[in-house]
């Protein structure tokens, strides 16, 4: 590595350091209570894989380039200098690291790994050796948002195309619009991702709810915070957030995706408009007697499957409980405690990394999988389309015979006219 | 229907959901020469936008897209 | 020999203090002076009052309770003993009123507190050589750790000494004064504390304490002070 990339590498590292980054640098006693916490060692046994082991790669850094006691003597805490080889197990941290933030439950100090692990994202992306997909369908995000204009007239063909399949799941008056689009002045804004599943289903709650609605142009997902760029990230939210503030909506709803729900609840700071999952969203329409739900569409015990960013990281817990109990009697909680329930091993852009993450995700969270076993359900339902896939794809490898289900797919499936 | 543009591989991304198709295309665009034509075919409509705009990032060209039924042919030059 | 002697007890004493202090201050001005995390870094669900839930989850480290609990058992024993043994390092300099709501000799516990601090750190020391915690571990733990049990070591050996083979040559009258020249700023060094037979536990007691203050604010001992802070953020 050349002088001139280091000293870059090291500016991008250091105008990370906020006080909370340099509170979780400082701080680590290496106590070793974070082990069991995350799924990848509890699944492979690899000590690399504890959240301690991935921080002290970037904290070695921290202690050579930007405190003392790495100057003065860099043996004692083994402080390390930034090379070519850094690079590649920076690489192997940050990219087996889901972002879950489960060990931030178990650590006495609350070290938030995936904070750090933001530090390795960003010197890898510095680097120009970060996965060149995420980066590539930040781009693509980035590009929509630049060139309304010129895509408009294939989002709205596209969007045409599914009128018909929402119609299905709900009857919308005559002269009524299936799908609003670009509606001035609407009351939400619901942000969907660029697919059928992400818009049919919920577009059938609004409608029965007789939600004063509008999709947006943009889809959710943030690729730029899977691949830890904040101008990228910047850049994906801010198309939302204009489009928001140009309709005057007073809240944006985030669709079953647990990275744009966080991004959008936490990093938008203070804006005219509220910001919900659509979690959340159905929760309120079932307790304000706007939509009621047959419990007799789902027979088989269903189980829930907490999204990290949603649950753990994004405070909604209860709604998804009060929507599952009003769609079936035979619901079973697959952990006592949400804040304690296993990663599905997808997060951080393993899962739109698709096949070339697929062998790690698979052995990463064979302790997922036998949380899943043993709930004993066959409806694993969920609400974020990473977990979804994630789950998905452990359903074939562990053969776990369950059905892996949308959370608003069901509400919809079971509204009741 | 596409009897002037010569395909060189075609790609059936019937069934997946957004990104999946793009991450495929842009896998695919590279198995094959510069110069050359990939078909994909999708379903989900979301690929109406994200086709288009990952060949403007991509530098690549979508020479034609046809709509029938429920499917979705997207023919794609590679440029670089 | 006695050179040597004078310099632990006196001007390295100063020296480390003076580090202690000014390292510490230095680091939380670095600290303070960064810019907050422009988003929330909280857990859910969360529970109210979120300071007093803060504060409990600093003092009483409910997540070692819950997932390693003879960790836990150590960790409690070892600060509460710490806790005890900075108080009676404290009515060394002058007599406390609140202190003394249960009457004691200086250094409470009789010698106990010292034994228990010390096998604390043995496991502490011991629990690092095996995996998971040894992979993970880097050479200042070890240090800090060793450090800690050699300053413990000596310090409760004088104590020992007096209360349990009643040792008699040196008394606390002899460390208050030794102490107290100290921060007046007048260095004095009574007969006891460098020519009786246990002087060299004192002299090696205050040695490895000096190192200990030194390496302090550089060290991940700053965790003592910024784990409220840090708990805060958890708990939002």
């Amino acid at each position: 590595m050349d002088e001139k990339t280091k000293t870059e590498l090291l500016t991008l590292f250091k105008n990370k350091l906020n006080r909370a980054m340099r509170y979780y640098l400082d701080t680590c006693t290496r106590c070793g209570v974070c082990t069991k916490a995350c799924h990848a060692y509890a699944s492979t046994g690899q000590v690399r894989y504890t959240s301690a082991y991935r921080h002290e790669l970037v904290r070695r850094l921290y202690k050579k380039y930007f405190k003392l006691q790495g100057k003065v003597w860099p043996a004692a805490g083994e402080a390390k200098v930034l090379e070519d080889m850094t690079i590649k197990e920076l690489y192997d941290a940050a990219y087996s690291c889901t972002g879950c933030r489960r060990c931030m439950v178990y650590c006495p100090f609350g070290i938030d790994t995936q904070m750090i692990m933001s530090i390795a994202k960003l010197l890898l992306v510095g680097a120009s050796t970060e996965p060149e997909l995420l980066t590539m369908l930040a781009d693509m995000s980035i590009e929509k948002g630049k060139s309304m204009d010129v895509f408009k007239e294939s989002f709205l063909t596209g969007i045409k195309k599914l009128e018909g399949q929402v119609v299905e799941k709900w009857r919308s008056e005559a002269g009524e619009t299936v799908i609003p689009i670009d509606v001035d002045g609407a009351d939400l804004l619901y942000v969907a991702l660029a697919g059928a599943h992400s818009i049919i289903p919920a577009a059938a709650v609004f409608n029965a709810a007789g939600e004063h609605w509008t999709l947006s142009f943009f889809e959710a997902v943030n690729f730029g915070a899977f691949v830890g760029d904040p101008t990228r990230t910047t850049l994906i939210l801010d198309r939302i957030i204009s489009e928001a503030k140009r309709l005057k909506v007073k809240e944006v709803c985030i669709c079953e995706c647990g990275t744009a729900f966080r991004v959008m609840k936490h990093l938008t700071g203070p804006q005219p408009f509220k910001v919900s999952s659509i979690t959340e969203v159905q929760a309120r329409y079932i307790r304000e007697g706007r939509i009621r739900l047959d419990k007799s569409i789902v027979s088989d015990t269903v189980t829930y499957h907490d999204p990290c960013q949603i649950a753990r990281n994004g405070g909604i817990i209860d709604e998804a409980r009060y929507i599952l109990h009003h769609l079936t009697d035979n619901y079973t909680e697959m952990t006592k405690e949400p804040k304690y329930n296993w990663c599905c091993g997808g997060g951080g852009g393993l899962v739109a990394m698709g096949e070339e993450t697929l062998d790690f995700r698979m052995t990463s969270s064979s302790i997922k999988a036998d949380q899943v076993r043993k709930t004993g359900a066959k409806i694993l339902s969920t609400a974020c389309e990473n977990c979804h896939t994630q789950l998905g794809d452990l359903n074939d490898h562990y053969k776990l015979g369950v059905d892996v289900k949308f959370l608003s797919s069901m509400v919809a499936d079971a509204l009741v006219r | 229907m596409s009897e002037d543009i010569k395909v060189e591989k075609v790609l059936d991304l019937k069934g997946l959901p957004c990104p999946m198709p793009v991450v495929k295309i842009s896998k695919g665009i590279k198995e094959v020469e510069i110069g050359q034509v990939v078909e994909a075919i999708t379903t989900d409509p979301g690929t109406l936008t994200d086709f288009p705009a990952w060949a403007r990032t991509s530098g690549n060209e979508i020479l034609k897209t046809d709509q029938t039924g429920d499917e979705i042919k997207f023919y794609v030059k590679r440029k670089v | 020999m006695q050179t040597l002697i004078y310099i632990i007890m006196v001007p390295m004493v100063y020296a480390a203090a003076a580090i202690f202090v000014v390292g510490i201050i230095i680091r939380l001005v670095v600290l303070l002076r960064a810019p907050a995390n422009p988003s929330t870094l909280q857990i859910y669900p969360e529970k109210r009052p979120k300071w007093l839930w803060a504060i409990h989850d600093t003092f009483l480290f409910p997540t070692v309770r819950r997932h390693k609990p003879v960790l836990w058992v150590f960790l409690i024993l070892f600060h509460i003993a710490f806790l005890l043994l900075f108080i009676g390092h404290l009515e060394l300099f002058a007599d406390f009123q609140l202190t003394q709501i249960i009457a004691h000799d200086i250094f409470l516990g009789q010698g106990f507190v010292g034994l228990t601090l010390s096998i604390c750190l043995l496991f502490f020391l011991f629990r690092r050589i095996k995996s998971p915690v040894r992979e993970i571990s880097v050479p200042e733990d070890y240090l800090l750790l060793l450090l800690l049990f050699l300053t413990v070591l000596f310090g409760s050996q004088m104590d020992w000494a007096r209360t349990w083979y009643e040792y008699g040559e040196l008394t606390v009258e002899d460390y208050r004064a030794y102490l107290l020249s100290l921060v007046v700023l007048k260095p004095d060094l009574p007969f006891a504390t460098t020519f009786s037979g246990h002087s060299f536990m004192l002299v090696l007691h205050i040695f490895f304490a000096n190192l200990f203050l030194i390496f302090f604010p550089f060290s991940q001992l700053m965790h003592s002070i910024l784990s409220l802070p840090m708990n805060k953020l958890r708990r939002g």
